[in-house]
Protein backbone atom coordinates (compact mmCIF):
# COMPACT_ATOMS: atom_id res chain seq x y z
CA UNK A 1 0.00 0.00 0.00
CA UNK A 2 1.66 3.34 -0.93
CA UNK A 3 1.97 6.13 1.70
CA UNK A 4 -0.38 8.47 0.69
CA UNK A 5 -3.24 5.84 0.12
CA UNK A 6 -3.35 5.41 3.57
CA UNK A 7 -4.59 9.01 3.63
CA UNK A 8 -7.50 8.35 1.77
CA UNK A 9 -10.26 9.63 2.99
CA UNK A 10 -14.60 8.88 1.87
CA UNK A 11 -15.63 12.23 1.03
CA UNK A 12 -18.74 12.40 2.06
CA UNK A 13 -18.28 11.09 5.50
CA UNK A 14 -15.24 13.33 6.34
CA UNK A 15 -17.96 16.13 5.29
CA UNK A 16 -20.50 14.74 7.60
CA UNK A 17 -17.88 14.95 10.46
CA UNK A 18 -16.64 17.86 10.39
CA UNK A 19 -19.47 20.32 9.73
CA UNK A 20 -21.18 17.86 12.75
CA UNK A 21 -17.80 19.36 14.33
CA UNK A 22 -18.74 22.77 13.70
CA UNK A 23 -22.41 22.63 14.02
CA UNK A 24 -21.89 20.64 17.50
CA UNK A 25 -19.33 23.98 18.67
CA UNK A 26 -21.47 26.66 17.69
CA UNK A 27 -24.36 25.27 19.25
CA UNK A 28 -22.51 24.16 22.74
CA UNK A 29 -21.00 27.75 22.71
CA UNK A 30 -24.15 29.36 22.08
CA UNK A 31 -22.64 31.55 19.38
CA UNK A 32 -24.63 33.34 16.22
CA UNK A 33 -21.77 31.42 13.29
CA UNK A 34 -18.26 31.61 12.84
CA UNK A 35 -16.05 34.19 11.24
CA UNK A 36 -13.24 32.97 8.95
CA UNK A 37 -10.32 34.99 7.57
CA UNK A 38 -10.22 34.08 3.87
CA UNK A 39 -6.52 34.58 2.30
CA UNK A 40 -7.58 33.32 -1.13
CA UNK A 41 -5.74 29.47 -0.16
CA UNK A 42 -6.91 26.12 0.01
CA UNK A 43 -6.99 25.86 3.67
CA UNK A 44 -9.12 28.64 4.34
CA UNK A 45 -11.79 28.24 1.33
CA UNK A 46 -12.22 24.28 2.91
CA UNK A 47 -12.55 26.00 6.07
CA UNK A 48 -15.06 27.72 5.20
CA UNK A 49 -16.81 26.13 2.86
CA UNK A 50 -17.08 23.17 5.46
CA UNK A 51 -18.70 26.07 7.75
CA UNK A 52 -21.02 27.26 5.37
CA UNK A 53 -22.47 23.58 4.84
CA UNK A 54 -22.69 23.29 8.26
CA UNK A 55 -24.22 26.40 9.37
CA UNK A 56 -26.07 28.17 6.24
CA UNK A 57 -23.88 31.05 4.81
CA UNK A 58 -25.56 33.72 6.51
CA UNK A 59 -23.96 32.55 9.35
CA UNK A 60 -20.21 32.45 8.37
CA UNK A 61 -18.52 35.76 7.51
CA UNK A 62 -15.34 36.31 6.13
CA UNK A 63 -12.48 38.78 6.07
CA UNK A 64 -10.33 39.65 3.36
CA UNK A 65 -7.05 41.09 5.33
CA UNK A 66 -4.61 42.19 3.15
CA UNK A 67 -1.67 44.16 3.62
CA UNK A 68 -0.32 46.58 0.83
CA UNK A 69 2.40 44.47 -0.47
CA UNK A 70 0.22 41.02 -0.73
CA UNK A 71 -0.36 40.04 -4.03
CA UNK A 72 -3.95 41.29 -5.33
CA UNK A 73 -4.54 37.39 -6.99
CA UNK A 74 -4.69 36.34 -3.24
CA UNK A 75 -7.56 38.75 -2.73
CA UNK A 76 -9.03 38.29 -6.23
CA UNK A 77 -9.17 34.32 -5.09
CA UNK A 78 -10.58 35.30 -1.88
CA UNK A 79 -13.25 37.08 -3.37
CA UNK A 80 -13.79 34.31 -5.86
CA UNK A 81 -14.23 31.70 -3.00
CA UNK A 82 -16.83 33.45 -1.02
CA UNK A 83 -18.98 34.76 -3.77
CA UNK A 84 -19.08 31.03 -4.92
CA UNK A 85 -19.72 30.11 -1.34
CA UNK A 86 -22.53 33.05 -1.18
CA UNK A 87 -20.92 34.11 2.07
CA UNK A 88 -21.05 37.94 3.37
CA UNK A 89 -17.73 39.21 3.10
CA UNK A 90 -15.85 42.36 3.90
CA UNK A 91 -12.29 43.67 2.99
CA UNK A 92 -10.29 45.06 6.22
CA UNK A 93 -6.87 46.72 4.80
CA UNK A 94 -4.01 46.11 7.77
CA UNK A 95 -1.83 48.51 6.21
CA UNK A 96 -2.42 51.23 8.66
CA UNK A 97 -2.10 48.71 11.56
CA UNK A 98 1.30 47.60 10.56
CA UNK A 99 2.62 50.81 9.21
CA UNK A 100 1.42 52.81 12.69
CA UNK A 101 4.00 49.94 14.74
CA UNK A 102 6.99 49.41 11.75
CA UNK A 103 7.26 52.75 10.36
CA UNK A 104 6.22 55.14 13.91
CA UNK A 105 6.58 52.88 17.03
CA UNK A 106 9.43 51.35 16.62
CA UNK A 107 10.74 53.37 13.97
CA UNK A 108 13.95 53.45 15.76
CA UNK A 109 14.95 49.93 15.31
CA UNK A 110 16.75 49.19 12.25
CA UNK A 111 16.82 45.67 10.26
CA UNK A 112 13.67 44.42 11.44
CA UNK A 113 14.11 41.24 9.59
CA UNK A 114 11.20 40.29 7.18
CA UNK A 115 9.61 37.35 9.72
CA UNK A 116 8.97 39.81 12.08
CA UNK A 117 6.31 41.61 9.95
CA UNK A 118 4.99 38.41 8.93
CA UNK A 119 4.66 37.41 12.34
CA UNK A 120 3.34 41.08 13.23
CA UNK A 121 0.52 41.09 10.15
CA UNK A 122 -0.42 37.15 10.84
CA UNK A 123 -1.25 38.38 14.81
CA UNK A 124 -3.15 41.59 13.79
CA UNK A 125 -5.05 39.85 11.45
CA UNK A 126 -6.07 37.70 14.32
CA UNK A 127 -7.01 39.97 16.50
CA UNK A 128 -9.52 41.16 14.06
CA UNK A 129 -11.33 38.27 13.87
CA UNK A 130 -11.43 37.86 17.56
CA UNK A 131 -12.80 41.29 17.57
CA UNK A 132 -15.18 41.03 14.45
CA UNK A 133 -16.22 37.82 16.35
CA UNK A 134 -16.76 39.51 19.51
CA UNK A 135 -18.78 42.02 17.41
CA UNK A 136 -20.92 39.61 15.79
CA UNK A 137 -21.15 36.54 19.18
CA UNK A 138 -19.03 34.24 16.57
CA UNK A 139 -16.49 31.63 17.27
CA UNK A 140 -12.73 32.28 15.17
CA UNK A 141 -12.73 29.34 12.67
CA UNK A 142 -9.39 27.99 12.22
CA UNK A 143 -7.75 27.29 8.95
CA UNK A 144 -4.27 25.41 10.33
CA UNK A 145 -3.68 21.67 8.76
CA UNK A 146 -1.63 19.02 10.63
CA UNK A 147 1.05 19.22 8.48
CA UNK A 148 1.53 23.15 9.13
CA UNK A 149 0.78 22.30 13.10
CA UNK A 150 3.34 19.03 12.89
CA UNK A 151 6.11 21.05 11.13
CA UNK A 152 5.54 24.34 13.42
CA UNK A 153 4.97 26.33 9.96
CA UNK A 154 2.70 29.05 11.77
CA UNK A 155 2.57 32.26 13.86
CA UNK A 156 1.79 31.69 17.51
CA UNK A 157 -1.23 33.72 18.79
CA UNK A 158 -1.96 34.33 15.01
CA UNK A 159 -2.98 31.99 12.13
CA UNK A 160 -2.77 29.09 14.47
CA UNK A 161 -5.19 30.72 17.15
CA UNK A 162 -8.84 30.25 17.04
CA UNK A 163 -11.50 28.54 18.64
CA UNK A 164 -12.23 25.87 16.82
CA UNK A 165 -10.43 24.35 13.50
CA UNK A 166 -11.60 21.60 11.41
CA UNK A 167 -8.19 21.31 9.85
CA UNK A 168 -6.32 20.48 12.32
CA UNK A 169 -6.58 16.66 11.78
CA UNK A 170 -5.78 16.71 7.72
CA UNK A 171 -2.95 16.64 6.29
CA UNK A 172 -2.56 19.12 3.13
CA UNK A 173 -2.31 15.85 1.04
CA UNK A 174 -6.54 15.57 2.87
CA UNK A 175 -6.84 19.42 2.42
CA UNK A 176 -6.97 18.78 -1.52
CA UNK A 177 -8.48 15.96 -1.72
CA UNK A 178 -11.88 17.49 0.37
CA UNK A 179 -11.53 20.67 -1.65
CA UNK A 180 -12.08 18.72 -4.90
CA UNK A 181 -14.59 16.65 -3.23
CA UNK A 182 -16.39 20.12 -2.33
CA UNK A 183 -15.47 21.39 -6.09
CA UNK A 184 -14.04 24.15 -4.60
CA UNK A 185 -12.72 26.78 -7.22
CA UNK A 186 -9.80 24.92 -9.17
CA UNK A 187 -7.75 28.13 -9.22
CA UNK A 188 -7.48 28.00 -5.65
CA UNK A 189 -7.13 24.53 -5.34
CA UNK A 190 -3.99 24.15 -7.65
CA UNK A 191 -2.18 27.05 -7.10
CA UNK A 192 1.39 26.71 -5.25
CA UNK A 193 0.62 26.96 -1.71
CA UNK A 194 1.84 30.38 0.02
CA UNK A 195 1.44 32.53 3.10
CA UNK A 196 1.92 35.72 1.06
CA UNK A 197 4.57 36.88 2.66
CA UNK A 198 6.92 38.51 0.04
CA UNK A 199 6.04 38.68 -3.90
CA UNK A 200 6.76 35.12 -5.03
CA UNK A 201 6.78 33.44 -2.05
CA UNK A 202 5.75 29.92 -1.81
CA UNK A 203 5.29 27.48 1.11
CA UNK A 204 7.50 25.05 -0.42
CA UNK A 205 9.98 26.91 -1.56
CA UNK A 206 10.53 27.97 1.86
CA UNK A 207 10.28 24.91 3.41
CA UNK A 208 12.66 23.16 1.09
CA UNK A 209 10.15 20.22 0.16
CA UNK A 210 7.07 19.61 -1.32
CA UNK A 211 3.66 19.10 0.57
CA UNK A 212 3.53 15.59 -0.65
CA UNK A 213 6.58 14.34 0.61
CA UNK A 214 6.19 16.34 3.88
CA UNK A 215 2.75 14.06 4.22
CA UNK A 216 4.37 10.80 3.56
CA UNK A 217 7.12 11.48 5.86
CA UNK A 218 5.12 12.80 8.69
CA UNK A 219 2.40 9.87 8.22
CA UNK A 220 5.09 7.28 8.36
CA UNK A 221 6.79 9.12 11.42
CA UNK A 222 3.32 9.65 13.31
CA UNK A 223 0.35 7.43 12.15
CA UNK A 224 2.96 4.40 11.60
CA UNK A 225 5.52 4.81 13.85
CA UNK A 226 7.99 4.29 12.18
CA UNK A 227 11.78 5.66 13.27
CA UNK A 228 13.48 8.62 10.87
CA UNK A 229 16.39 5.57 10.04
CA UNK A 230 13.69 3.13 8.91
CA UNK A 231 11.88 6.07 6.78
CA UNK A 232 15.48 6.73 5.14
CA UNK A 233 15.66 2.81 4.72
CA UNK A 234 12.97 2.87 2.55
CA UNK A 235 14.25 5.47 0.12
CA UNK A 236 13.43 8.86 0.88
CA UNK A 237 15.90 11.53 0.85
CA UNK A 238 18.36 11.86 4.28
CA UNK A 239 18.43 15.16 4.18
CA UNK A 240 14.60 16.06 4.20
CA UNK A 241 13.29 13.46 7.13
CA UNK A 242 16.36 14.98 9.16
CA UNK A 243 14.72 18.84 8.65
CA UNK A 244 11.12 17.57 9.11
CA UNK A 245 12.37 15.39 12.51
CA UNK A 246 14.18 18.95 13.98
CA UNK A 247 11.47 20.96 12.54
CA UNK A 248 9.04 18.81 14.22
CA UNK A 249 11.20 19.12 17.56
CA UNK A 250 11.97 22.99 17.24
CA UNK A 251 8.44 23.82 17.45
CA UNK A 252 6.62 21.62 19.60
CA UNK A 253 6.38 24.85 21.85
CA UNK A 254 3.47 26.34 19.36
CA UNK A 255 0.99 23.23 20.02
CA UNK A 256 1.17 23.00 24.05
CA UNK A 257 0.08 27.20 24.42
CA UNK A 258 0.25 28.58 27.76
CA UNK A 259 3.14 26.99 29.87
CA UNK A 260 1.82 27.10 33.89
CA UNK A 261 4.52 27.00 36.28
CA UNK A 262 3.69 24.30 38.25
CA UNK A 263 3.59 25.56 42.50
CA UNK A 264 0.23 24.25 44.18
CA UNK A 265 -1.12 20.38 43.56
CA UNK A 266 -3.73 21.52 41.65
CA UNK A 267 -2.23 23.26 38.78
CA UNK A 268 -4.47 24.37 36.11
CA UNK A 269 -4.16 21.75 33.00
CA UNK A 270 -1.52 19.22 35.25
CA UNK A 271 -3.23 18.43 37.98
CA UNK A 272 -6.57 19.58 36.92
CA UNK A 273 -7.66 18.41 33.34
CA UNK A 274 -10.82 19.66 33.47
CA UNK A 275 -12.47 19.29 30.14
CA UNK A 276 -13.36 22.43 28.30
CA UNK A 277 -16.51 21.05 26.55
CA UNK B 1 -48.86 -44.83 21.52
CA UNK B 2 -49.27 -41.13 21.63
CA UNK B 3 -48.90 -38.39 24.13
CA UNK B 4 -52.55 -36.77 24.89
CA UNK B 5 -53.22 -33.90 23.35
CA UNK B 6 -53.04 -31.81 26.65
CA UNK B 7 -49.38 -33.30 26.99
CA UNK B 8 -48.91 -31.44 23.67
CA UNK B 9 -50.19 -28.62 24.65
CA UNK B 10 -48.94 -28.24 27.90
CA UNK B 11 -44.81 -28.99 27.54
CA UNK B 12 -43.09 -26.56 26.03
CA UNK B 13 -44.94 -23.67 26.58
CA UNK B 14 -45.72 -23.77 29.96
CA UNK B 15 -42.41 -24.93 31.25
CA UNK B 16 -40.41 -22.28 29.86
CA UNK B 17 -40.32 -18.39 30.22
CA UNK B 18 -41.08 -16.09 27.51
CA UNK B 19 -38.14 -15.55 25.28
CA UNK B 20 -39.13 -13.13 23.10
CA UNK B 21 -38.84 -9.27 23.46
CA UNK B 22 -38.59 -6.20 22.65
CA UNK B 23 -35.11 -4.37 22.61
CA UNK B 24 -34.66 -0.64 22.27
CA UNK B 25 -30.97 0.53 21.78
CA UNK B 26 -30.50 4.46 22.70
CA UNK B 27 -27.46 5.76 20.91
CA UNK B 28 -27.82 9.26 22.44
CA UNK B 29 -25.26 12.70 22.83
CA UNK B 30 -24.35 12.66 26.31
CA UNK B 31 -23.60 16.20 28.03
CA UNK B 32 -19.76 16.00 29.35
CA UNK B 33 -20.08 16.27 33.41
CA UNK B 34 -24.10 17.54 33.36
CA UNK B 35 -26.05 14.59 35.14
CA UNK B 36 -29.24 16.47 35.34
CA UNK B 37 -29.23 17.15 31.62
CA UNK B 38 -28.92 13.41 30.86
CA UNK B 39 -31.34 11.87 33.60
CA UNK B 40 -33.41 14.08 31.35
CA UNK B 41 -32.59 13.06 28.68
CA UNK B 42 -32.43 9.24 29.71
CA UNK B 43 -36.19 9.52 31.13
CA UNK B 44 -37.48 11.39 27.77
CA UNK B 45 -36.32 8.53 25.73
CA UNK B 46 -37.47 5.93 28.50
CA UNK B 47 -40.99 7.47 27.36
CA UNK B 48 -40.53 7.52 23.83
CA UNK B 49 -39.43 3.49 23.85
CA UNK B 50 -41.82 2.49 26.28
CA UNK B 51 -44.23 3.93 23.11
CA UNK B 52 -42.60 1.86 20.47
CA UNK B 53 -43.56 -1.78 23.15
CA UNK B 54 -39.65 -1.49 24.26
CA UNK B 55 -39.35 -3.84 27.20
CA UNK B 56 -35.35 -3.58 27.16
CA UNK B 57 -33.59 -0.47 26.70
CA UNK B 58 -29.70 -0.18 26.97
CA UNK B 59 -27.92 3.25 26.80
CA UNK B 60 -24.79 3.42 26.08
CA UNK B 61 -21.18 3.81 28.05
CA UNK B 62 -21.48 6.61 30.90
CA UNK B 63 -24.52 7.80 29.16
CA UNK B 64 -25.69 9.67 33.02
CA UNK B 65 -22.15 11.51 32.46
CA UNK B 66 -20.47 11.35 29.35
CA UNK B 67 -17.23 10.23 28.95
CA UNK B 68 -14.21 12.25 28.26
CA UNK B 69 -14.61 13.70 32.12
CA UNK B 70 -10.83 13.73 33.55
CA UNK B 71 -10.78 15.67 36.90
CA UNK B 72 -14.75 15.96 36.37
CA UNK B 73 -15.06 12.57 37.27
CA UNK B 74 -14.94 12.65 40.88
CA UNK B 75 -17.70 15.66 40.47
CA UNK B 76 -20.10 12.93 38.74
CA UNK B 77 -19.70 10.23 41.00
CA UNK B 78 -22.74 8.65 43.03
CA UNK B 79 -23.69 5.79 45.16
CA UNK B 80 -25.97 3.15 43.29
CA UNK B 81 -28.70 4.66 45.62
CA UNK B 82 -28.57 8.20 44.46
CA UNK B 83 -31.18 10.17 44.01
CA UNK B 84 -30.70 10.36 39.95
CA UNK B 85 -31.15 6.58 39.84
CA UNK B 86 -33.48 5.99 42.40
CA UNK B 87 -35.47 8.41 39.63
CA UNK B 88 -34.05 6.60 36.87
CA UNK B 89 -35.27 2.81 38.16
CA UNK B 90 -38.97 4.33 39.03
CA UNK B 91 -39.61 5.99 35.25
CA UNK B 92 -38.19 2.51 33.98
CA UNK B 93 -41.11 0.71 35.99
CA UNK B 94 -41.69 -2.69 34.38
CA UNK B 95 -39.34 -1.50 31.67
CA UNK B 96 -35.88 -3.10 32.19
CA UNK B 97 -33.40 -0.29 31.52
CA UNK B 98 -29.42 -0.57 31.40
CA UNK B 99 -27.44 3.18 32.39
CA UNK B 100 -23.83 4.02 32.33
CA UNK B 101 -22.76 6.09 35.26
CA UNK B 102 -19.62 6.78 37.43
CA UNK B 103 -19.91 4.33 40.59
CA UNK B 104 -18.78 5.34 44.07
CA UNK B 105 -18.48 2.38 45.99
CA UNK B 106 -18.61 1.81 49.24
CA UNK B 107 -14.52 1.35 49.30
CA UNK B 108 -14.03 4.55 48.39
CA UNK B 109 -12.88 3.95 44.96
CA UNK B 110 -14.67 4.80 41.46
CA UNK B 111 -15.77 2.38 38.75
CA UNK B 112 -17.21 2.96 35.20
CA UNK B 113 -20.17 1.19 35.75
CA UNK B 114 -23.40 0.10 33.73
CA UNK B 115 -26.85 -0.47 36.35
CA UNK B 116 -29.38 -2.64 35.12
CA UNK B 117 -33.35 -1.68 36.32
CA UNK B 118 -36.11 -3.56 36.23
CA UNK B 119 -34.56 -7.08 36.39
CA UNK B 120 -35.85 -9.82 37.96
CA UNK B 121 -33.05 -9.67 40.79
CA UNK B 122 -36.11 -9.08 43.19
CA UNK B 123 -36.70 -6.37 45.36
CA UNK B 124 -32.65 -5.57 46.43
CA UNK B 125 -30.22 -4.20 45.21
CA UNK B 126 -29.97 -3.37 41.27
CA UNK B 127 -27.92 -5.22 38.79
CA UNK B 128 -24.59 -3.91 38.37
CA UNK B 129 -21.40 -4.63 36.05
CA UNK B 130 -18.12 -2.71 36.97
CA UNK B 131 -15.86 -2.18 33.97
CA UNK B 132 -13.02 -4.99 33.89
CA UNK B 133 -10.45 -3.69 31.46
CA UNK B 134 -9.65 0.08 31.66
CA UNK B 135 -8.21 1.13 28.67
CA UNK B 136 -5.51 3.87 29.40
CA UNK B 137 -3.06 4.08 26.03
CA UNK B 138 -3.63 6.47 22.97
CA UNK B 139 -5.99 8.97 24.36
CA UNK B 140 -7.66 6.96 26.99
CA UNK B 141 -7.12 7.82 30.63
CA UNK B 142 -9.35 5.32 32.60
CA UNK B 143 -6.95 4.29 34.84
CA UNK B 144 -6.09 7.45 36.19
CA UNK B 145 -9.92 8.29 37.22
CA UNK B 146 -11.15 4.62 37.86
CA UNK B 147 -10.62 1.24 39.67
CA UNK B 148 -11.24 -1.96 37.45
CA UNK B 149 -14.25 -4.27 38.40
CA UNK B 150 -13.12 -7.68 39.96
CA UNK B 151 -16.75 -9.81 39.53
CA UNK B 152 -18.48 -10.96 35.97
CA UNK B 153 -21.82 -11.93 36.55
CA UNK B 154 -25.05 -12.90 34.85
CA UNK B 155 -27.95 -10.21 34.53
CA UNK B 156 -31.15 -11.03 35.42
CA UNK B 157 -33.43 -10.44 32.75
CA UNK B 158 -37.22 -11.32 32.57
CA UNK B 159 -36.69 -13.58 29.53
CA UNK B 160 -33.08 -14.84 30.51
CA UNK B 161 -29.84 -14.06 31.83
CA UNK B 162 -27.25 -11.55 30.18
CA UNK B 163 -23.52 -10.77 30.15
CA UNK B 164 -23.21 -6.65 30.15
CA UNK B 165 -19.47 -5.87 28.55
CA UNK B 166 -18.27 -2.17 28.61
CA UNK B 167 -16.82 -1.19 25.61
CA UNK B 168 -12.71 -2.48 26.01
CA UNK B 169 -14.54 -5.34 28.27
CA UNK B 170 -15.08 -7.00 24.51
CA UNK B 171 -11.64 -7.02 23.20
CA UNK B 172 -11.06 -9.29 25.96
CA UNK B 173 -12.72 -12.17 24.79
CA UNK B 174 -12.44 -14.77 27.30
CA UNK B 175 -15.00 -12.60 28.79
CA UNK B 176 -17.80 -12.75 26.20
CA UNK B 177 -16.91 -16.84 26.05
CA UNK B 178 -17.03 -17.36 30.31
CA UNK B 179 -20.39 -15.60 30.12
CA UNK B 180 -21.77 -17.84 27.53
CA UNK B 181 -20.21 -20.52 28.83
CA UNK B 182 -22.07 -19.86 32.11
CA UNK B 183 -25.62 -19.42 30.41
CA UNK B 184 -25.76 -16.33 29.04
CA UNK B 185 -27.65 -16.40 25.48
CA UNK B 186 -27.44 -12.17 24.99
CA UNK B 187 -24.53 -9.48 25.55
CA UNK B 188 -24.92 -5.91 25.95
CA UNK B 189 -22.21 -4.17 25.06
CA UNK B 190 -22.79 -0.52 25.82
CA UNK B 191 -19.70 1.81 24.55
CA UNK B 192 -18.00 5.54 24.09
CA UNK B 193 -16.23 4.63 21.73
CA UNK B 194 -14.06 7.59 19.82
CA UNK B 195 -14.83 7.75 15.82
CA UNK B 196 -12.38 7.44 13.59
CA UNK B 197 -12.43 7.82 9.67
CA UNK B 198 -10.61 6.32 6.34
CA UNK B 199 -11.10 5.89 2.78
CA UNK B 200 -14.23 4.11 3.53
CA UNK B 201 -18.28 4.88 4.34
CA UNK B 202 -18.45 3.32 7.50
CA UNK B 203 -15.98 4.98 10.33
CA UNK B 204 -12.61 2.90 10.22
CA UNK B 205 -13.44 2.59 14.11
CA UNK B 206 -16.84 1.07 13.55
CA UNK B 207 -15.27 -1.62 11.02
CA UNK B 208 -13.11 -2.87 14.18
CA UNK B 209 -16.49 -2.90 16.48
CA UNK B 210 -18.59 -4.85 13.75
CA UNK B 211 -15.85 -7.63 13.54
CA UNK B 212 -15.38 -7.98 17.11
CA UNK B 213 -19.54 -8.46 17.61
CA UNK B 214 -19.89 -10.34 15.13
CA UNK B 215 -17.22 -12.90 15.77
CA UNK B 216 -18.09 -12.90 18.91
CA UNK B 217 -21.53 -13.86 18.26
CA UNK B 218 -20.00 -16.76 15.64
CA UNK B 219 -17.83 -18.23 18.77
CA UNK B 220 -20.28 -17.90 21.51
CA UNK B 221 -23.31 -18.78 19.82
CA UNK B 222 -25.54 -15.89 21.43
CA UNK B 223 -27.20 -12.35 20.77
CA UNK B 224 -24.79 -10.14 20.85
CA UNK B 225 -25.90 -6.46 21.13
CA UNK B 226 -23.57 -2.99 20.63
CA UNK B 227 -25.06 0.31 21.65
CA UNK B 228 -22.63 3.01 21.23
CA UNK B 229 -23.04 6.84 21.59
CA UNK B 230 -22.57 9.87 19.27
CA UNK B 231 -21.67 13.35 19.54
CA UNK B 232 -18.59 15.43 20.17
CA UNK B 233 -16.33 15.65 23.46
CA UNK B 234 -13.10 17.71 23.36
CA UNK B 235 -12.90 17.28 19.68
CA UNK B 236 -13.24 13.81 19.70
CA UNK B 237 -16.65 12.32 17.90
CA UNK B 238 -18.41 9.27 18.73
CA UNK B 239 -20.05 7.51 15.65
CA UNK B 240 -22.92 5.27 16.52
CA UNK B 241 -23.46 2.71 14.38
CA UNK B 242 -25.24 0.37 17.24
CA UNK B 243 -26.36 -2.68 15.94
CA UNK B 244 -27.81 -6.09 16.74
CA UNK B 245 -25.78 -9.31 15.73
CA UNK B 246 -27.80 -12.63 15.46
CA UNK B 247 -26.49 -15.69 17.45
CA UNK B 248 -25.44 -16.54 13.73
CA UNK B 249 -22.98 -13.89 13.26
CA UNK B 250 -25.63 -11.73 11.16
CA UNK B 251 -25.68 -8.07 11.86
CA UNK B 252 -29.65 -7.49 11.79
CA UNK B 253 -30.17 -3.93 12.19
CA UNK B 254 -27.57 -1.25 12.85
CA UNK B 255 -28.32 2.86 13.55
CA UNK B 256 -26.92 5.31 11.49
CA UNK B 257 -24.02 6.31 12.43
CA UNK B 258 -22.90 10.08 14.01
CA UNK B 259 -26.93 11.04 14.65
CA UNK B 260 -28.74 10.11 17.66
CA UNK B 261 -31.40 7.16 16.96
CA UNK B 262 -33.91 5.01 18.95
CA UNK B 263 -32.83 1.24 17.26
CA UNK B 264 -35.84 -1.01 17.93
CA UNK B 265 -35.84 -4.83 17.90
CA UNK B 266 -37.27 -7.93 18.55
CA UNK B 267 -35.54 -10.81 20.27
CA UNK B 268 -35.69 -13.92 20.60
CA UNK B 269 -33.35 -15.44 22.99
CA UNK B 270 -33.93 -19.20 22.05
CA UNK B 271 -32.30 -18.58 18.54
CA UNK B 272 -29.15 -18.66 20.45
CA UNK B 273 -30.45 -22.65 21.33
CA UNK B 274 -31.37 -23.30 17.55
CA UNK B 275 -27.98 -22.13 16.55
CA UNK B 276 -26.11 -23.90 19.63
CA UNK B 277 -27.82 -27.31 18.81
CA UNK B 278 -26.29 -27.02 15.18
CA UNK B 279 -23.30 -25.64 16.45
CA UNK B 280 -21.87 -27.37 19.96
CA UNK B 281 -19.09 -24.85 20.51
CA UNK B 282 -19.53 -23.79 24.24
CA UNK B 283 -20.35 -27.80 24.88
CA UNK B 284 -16.91 -28.69 22.95
CA UNK B 285 -14.92 -26.00 25.04
CA UNK B 286 -12.08 -27.88 26.31
CA UNK B 287 -10.46 -26.88 29.78
CA UNK B 288 -7.60 -29.93 29.98
CA UNK B 289 -5.36 -28.89 27.10
CA UNK B 290 -1.97 -28.53 28.07
CA UNK B 291 0.53 -26.44 26.87
CA UNK B 292 2.17 -24.53 25.65
CA UNK B 293 5.25 -24.66 28.21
Amino acid sequence: MKVLDRLLLNGPLAVKVLTSFIRDAVEMSGTAGVVVGLSGGVDSSLSAALAVRALGPEKVHGYLLPYRTSSPESEADARLVAEHLGMPHRVIDISPMIDAYFQTAIADEKDVEPGRRGNKMARERMTILFDQAKRRSSLVLGTSNKTEILLGYSTVFGDNASSLNPLGDLYKHQVWQLSRHLELPGQVVDKAPSADLWPGQTDEGELGFSYVLADEILCLLFDLGLSPAEIIERGYDERVVQRIVRLEQQFRFKRRLMLIARLSGSAVNLDQEIPRD
Amino acid sequence: MFPSEAMLASAPTMAEPRSTFTLGLAQIDCRLGDVDANLEKHLAWIERAREQGVDLLVFPELSLTGYRLLHLTSRVAMRADAPALRRLAEAAGTMSVLAGFVEASERGVLHNSSVLFGGTSGGGAPFIHRKLYLPTYGLFQEERFFRPGKRLDLAPLPWGRAGVLICEDLWHPELARRLAVAGAKLLLVVSAAPGRIGASEAPANHENWEILTRATSLLDTCWVVYCNRVGWEEGSFYAGGSHVVSPGGEVLTRAPFLDEHLLVTEIDLRDSDRVRWRLPLLEDERNDIEGPA
